[in-house]
C-alpha cells in the first residue's frame, strides 16, 4: 500500500519540464510516456535526418553569401540570395588589382533572360568588368507555377468530382471502371510524360485525330500558351486517380437515405448533387484541395517528362517552374535553390492558410 | 386520398453462389387505406414494414403487385412525383443543413401552380376559355412563412439555426416530421417516428400527430412495433409478421378477436397469458379446470368456416385482464400467486402456474383483496381464447 502512494513521486519526464501549468492528460498516459517515445524512437529519428536536418540546413543555406556546397566555405550571411531568386539583384564580377575576379551584387539591376555572362567590359578605369545574370523565378518560374495551381487544381477537382459521381451511380462496372481511372497513379510520370510526348508531338496522333495539320505543342519552339495546354492537360490526367479514389470512398461512405429524402423532398438530379453530395464530400474536397495545391506548386516531373527540358526549345525557359528551378540552381548556386525553397515554403503556407480559414464555414465534418 | 395495395411483394434476391437465399420481405400484401385514416402497420421487428412504407414512397420497387393513389397508379412512379411525405427511421436529415434549412428544402424545390392574372387582377384566360395556370417556385418570404409554421407545431423553433447533430434524438425527430409536413403532402409516410422520444414526449407527440392527420385530413401510415401506440393513434391497425399480412382491422376488434396466436400475443401489455390445455365435450380446460364452454353458435361458425373443435390438445389464451377474483363470481380456474405487484388503480399478479407456457401475469383491479397463495378465479369467457397447437393456424375459438 505504502509503496503505491510514493508511486507518482517518483513519476518523472522529460516534456513535463515544459508542462509548466497544465496537468491535463491522464496519470495512465503520463505513466506510460517513455514507451510511447520508444516506440515513436525510429521514426522520429529517421525524420530527424531526413527531414527536420535538411529542412534547417536549406533555411540556413539560404541566407549564406557565395555558398560553396562541395567545400563548405561561404562568405557570411546575407539577404541577396532571395535578391537573385526574386530577380532584384544582378551580379557583375570585376578584376581586382590581383586579376582575380570579385563578385559585386547590385540591387535594381536589369533582367536578362538566360544564365550566364552577358557581357565583358572596360569600364573608365580600363578595368574589365563583366555582368552576370543568375536566372530567377520572376520571369517565367513563378507565373508558370500559379498558372499551373489556378487551372489544373479547379479544373481536375471538378473532372475527379463528376467522374467520381458517375461511377458512384453505376453499379455494373463500377469495379473496371475504378481500375480502368486508377491506371495513371501506379504509371511512371516520366513514362506516362513521354507517352504524351509522342501524343502531342507536332506530327503526333493528337493532331492526326484533330485534323491540325502539323500544330506544334511541346516542341519546335512552339508558343508558351500551347506548351502549357498540353502541360495542364498532362497534369489534371495524372492527378485524376488519387482524387477520384478520395472522392469515391467518400462518397461510398454517405449515408443512402440522404438520396432518399432527397427524392421524397423533389429535389432534382442537378440540385441533389449540390445541396447533398457536395456538402456532405466537403471534407474530403477540402482535403484534395489542399494537397493539390501543395503539389502543383511543386510541378517539376510533368515539365521533364513532356518536355524534357526548361521550355519548348532548347534554351528556352518558357516551361520552367519554381521546384525546376530549385533543381537547376542545386547544382550550381545552392544558395540561390534554397532560398527559393524557403520562399516556396512560405507561399505554400499562405496559400493553405487562406483555404483553412474560407473553408472553415464551408465544410460540414 | 385513398392508397390501395394489391398483392404487393418485395423479393430481395440473395445470393446463390454463398448460399443467401432470397428474403420475402414482403408477401402478397393487400391493404385499403381509406382516404383521411391513419393506418397502423404494425409488427416485430424485421417483419417488412419499412420495405411496404419505402414502396408506398417510390423508394424500392416491388417485385410484384401494384399500389394505387386514389384513381392512379404510382407503381412505377418516381417519389418525387407521389406527393408525399416521409419520416425515415433515422430522421435522415442532412448533415450539413441547419434545422431551419432542413425544414425549407422541400420547400424550395416545390413549384406551385397559379392562376395567371391581368393588371386588373382578373384571371387571364386561355383560347379554350379556361383560366391560364402558371408554375412558379415559393418565394423566400413564403418559405420563411410556412417553416416558423411548422416548426411552431412540432415545437422546434427555437433550434431552427442549429444542425441536426446539436439536438438531442426527438428533437430530430420532430424535425424530420416537420420536414415531411411542410410541403403538405397527399400521403404521410412515417416509421417509426416516435422510437427515440420519452415515455411522455411520446405521448405528446403521438397525439400532436393524431391531432395535425385529423385536422388536415391527409391519408397517413404509421409504422411502428409498439402495439399500445399502433392501437391509440390508428383509425385501423394491420398486423404483420414476416412479410405476411395477419389481420386487418379497428384496433380493438383485432385485440378481441385475434386471428391467430401470433396476433393474440403481440397486441396487449402484458401479453396474453399461454397455458397448455385441452378441449373435451365442447369445453375448455386448463388441468382440471374447466375455464370456459363453447357455445353451441361458436360450434356452427366453426362448422361454417371448417375449424375443427373435436377433442384435442390445444393453448389456451387468457388476456391478463381476463378474471374476475369475487366472492359472487364461480371460481373455474385456480392458480398460486406468487408475487403480487401494485401498479396504481391496477394490481398484477405474476404465478408460476404448472400449465402456463408463458409468464403468467393477471391484471386485477386494485380494490380486489388477494394474497400470495392459492387464488380462485373466474375467467371472463370472451377473454379466453383457444388455439390450435400447430403454429399459424387460424384461432379455434
Ligand atoms: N436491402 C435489403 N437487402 C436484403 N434484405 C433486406 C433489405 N432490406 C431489408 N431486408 C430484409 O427484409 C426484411 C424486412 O425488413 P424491414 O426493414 O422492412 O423490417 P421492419 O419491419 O421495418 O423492421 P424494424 O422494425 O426493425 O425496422 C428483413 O428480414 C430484412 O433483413
Ligand atoms: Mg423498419
Amino acid at each position: 500500500m505504502a509503496n503505491e502512494v510514493s508511486k507518482p513521486k517518483r513519476r518523472f519526464n522529460i516534456l513535463s519540464i515544459f508542462r509548466r501549468k497544465e496537468r491535463v492528460s491522464a496519470d495512465a498516459g503520463e505513466r506510460n510516456n517513455w514507451k510511447a517515445w520508444l516506440y515513436l524512437a525510429p521514426t522520429i529519428i529517421l525524420m530527424a535526418v531526413f527531414t527536420f536536418y535538411p529542412l534547417i540546413n536549406t533555411i540556413v543555406i539560404a541566407f549564406l553569401k557565395n555558398y560553396d556546397y562541395i567545400s563548405q566555405v561561404h562568405e557570411g550571411f546575407t539577404m541577396e540570395n532571395f535578391g537573385v531568386v526574386l530577380g532584384l539583384v544582378g551580379r557583375s564580377e570585376m578584376m581586382n588589382a590581383d586579376g582575380i575576379y570579385e563578385s559585386i551584387f547590385r540591387w535594381n539591376c536589369t533582367r536578362f533572360e538566360s544564365d550566364g555572362v552577358v557581357g565583358i567590359y572596360l569600364n573608365s578605369e580600363g578595368v574589365v568588368s563583366r555582368a552576370y545574370f543568375t536566372m530567377n523565378v520572376i520571369r517565367y518560374a513563378f507565373p508558370n507555377t500559379l498558372l499551373i495551381t489556378f487551372i489544373t487544381v479547379p479544373l481536375s477537382i471538378i473532372i475527379a468530382l463528376l467522374i467520381s459521381i458517375g461511377l458512384n451511380s453505376i453499379p455494373a462496372f463500377k469495379k473496371f471502371f475504378q481500375t480502368i481511372f486508377f491506371i495513371p497513379y501506379v504509371t511512371n510520370a516520366i513514362a506516362v510524360g513521354m507517352v504524351f510526348a509522342v501524343l502531342f508531338d507536332y506530327k503526333g496522333i493528337l493532331n492526326y485525330l484533330l485534323g491540325l495539320g502539323t500544330l506544334t505543342w511541346i516542341d519546335q519552339a512552339a508558343p508558351a500558351w500551347r506548351g502549357m495546354i498540353a502541360l495542364c492537360v498532362y497534369i489534371i490526367w495524372h492527378s485524376l486517380p488519387f482524387k477520384i479514389l478520395i472522392f469515391l470512398s467518400g462518397l461510398q461512405n454517405i449515408d443512402k437515405q440522404y438520396y432518399d429524402a432527397a427524392k421524397i423532398d423533389c429535389a432534382g438530379k442537378m440540385k441533389t448533387m449540390l445541396n447533398v453530395t457536395v456538402p456532405l464530400l466537403s471534407p474530403q474536397i477540402l482535403y484534395i484541395m489542399i494537397t493539390s495545391f501543395i503539389g502543383s506548386f511543386k510541378e517539376y516531373t510533368s515539365v521533364v517528362g513532356l518536355f524534357g527540358q526548361q521550355g519548348t526549345s532548347p534554351g528556352s525557359y518558357n516551361m520552367y517552374t519554381v521546384v525546376y528551378y530549385i533543381y537547376d540552381m542545386v547544382n550550381s548556386n545552392v544558395q540561390y535553390g534554397a532560398a527559393a525553397a524557403v520562399l516556396l515554403f512560405l507561399v505554400i503556407m499562405l496559400f493553405t492558410a487562406i483555404q483553412f480559414k474560407v473553408s472553415k464555414t464551408r465544410v460540414h465534418y | 386520398m385513398e392508397i390501395r395495395i394489391k398483392n404487393l411483394t418485395k423479393v430481395f434476391p440473395g445470393n446463390p453462389k454463398k448460399g443467401i437465399p432470397d428474403t420475402r420481405a414482403v408477401d402478397d400484401l393487400n391493404i385499403l387505406v381509406p382516404d383521411g385514416e391513419l393506418v397502423g402497420l404494425l409488427g416485430p421487428s424485421g417483419c417488412g414494414k419499412s420495405t411496404t412504407l419505402y414502396m408506398i414512397a417510390g423508394l424500392l420497387e416491388p417485385s410484384d403487385g401494384e399500389i394505387w393513389f386514389g384513381d392512379e397508379d404510382v407503381t412505377d412512379l418516381e417519389p418525387e412525383k407521389r406527393g408525399i411525405g416521409l419520416v425515415f427511421q433515422n430522421y435522415a436529415l442532412y448533415p450539413h443543413m441547419t434545422v431551419y434549412k432542413n425544414v425549407a428544402f422541400p420547400l424550395t424545390n416545390l413549384r406551385i401552380q397559379e392562376p395567371v392574372l391581368d393588371e386588373n387582377g382578373n384571371p387571364v384566360l386561355d383560347v379554350d376559355g379556361n383560366p391560364e395556370i402558371k408554375k412558379r417556385k415559393l418565394t423566400k418570404d413564403e418559405i420563411d412563412k410556412i417553416v416558423r409554421e411548422t416548426s411552431k407545431i412540432v415545437q422546434i423553433e427555437q433550434y431552427l439555426e442549429r444542425k441536426p447533430n446539436q439536438l438531442s434524438g426527438g428533437q430530430q425527430q420532430r424535425v424530420a416530421i416537420a420536414r415531411a409536413l411542410v410541403k403538405k403532402p397527399k400521403v404521410l409516410l412515417l416509421d417509426e417516428p416516435l422510437s427515440n422520444l420519452d415515455a411522455r414526449l411520446r405521448l405528446q407527440t403521438r397525439e400532436e400527430i393524431r391531432h395535425i392527420q385529423q385536422s388536415t385530413g391527409i391519408t397517413t401510415v404509421f409504422v411502428t412495433h409498439d402495439q399500445e401506440e399502433a392501437m391509440s393513434i390508428s383509425d385501423k391497425i394491420v398486423v404483420m409478421k414476416l412479410g405476411v399480412k395477419q389481420q386487418e382491422g379497428v384496433p380493438q376488434d383485432v385485440y378481441n378477436n385475434p386471428c391467430n396466436k401470433f396476433v393474440a400475443n403481440f397486441l396487449g401489455t402484458p401479453p396474453i397469458n399461454l397455458f397448455a390445455g385441452r378441449i373435451q365435450g365442447g369445453k375448455v380446460y386448463i388441468g382440471e379446470d374447466c375455464v370456459r364452454e363453447i357455445t353451441p353458435e361458436e360450434m356452427e361458425q366453426a362448422k361454417a368456416e371448417g375449424r375443427n373443435l373435436s377433442d384435442q390438445d390445444v393453448t389456451v389464451g387468457i388476456r391478463p385482464e381476463g378474471i374476475v377474483i369475487d366472492d359472487n363470481a364461480k371460481p373455474n380456474f385456480h392458480f398460486k400467486v406468487d408475487r403480487i405487484l401494485t401498479m396504481g388503480r391496477d394490481i398484477m399478479l405474476m404465478s408460476d402456474q404448472e400449465f402456463r407456457l408463458s409468464d403468467t401475469k393477471f391484471v386485477i383491479d386494485a380494490f380486489t383483496k388477494v394474497s400470495v397463495g392459492e387464488v380462485q378465479a373466474q375467467v371472463k369467457p370472451h377473454k379466453c381464447l383457444v388455439f390450435s397447437l400447430e403454429e399459424g393456424e387460424p384461432r379455434l375459438v
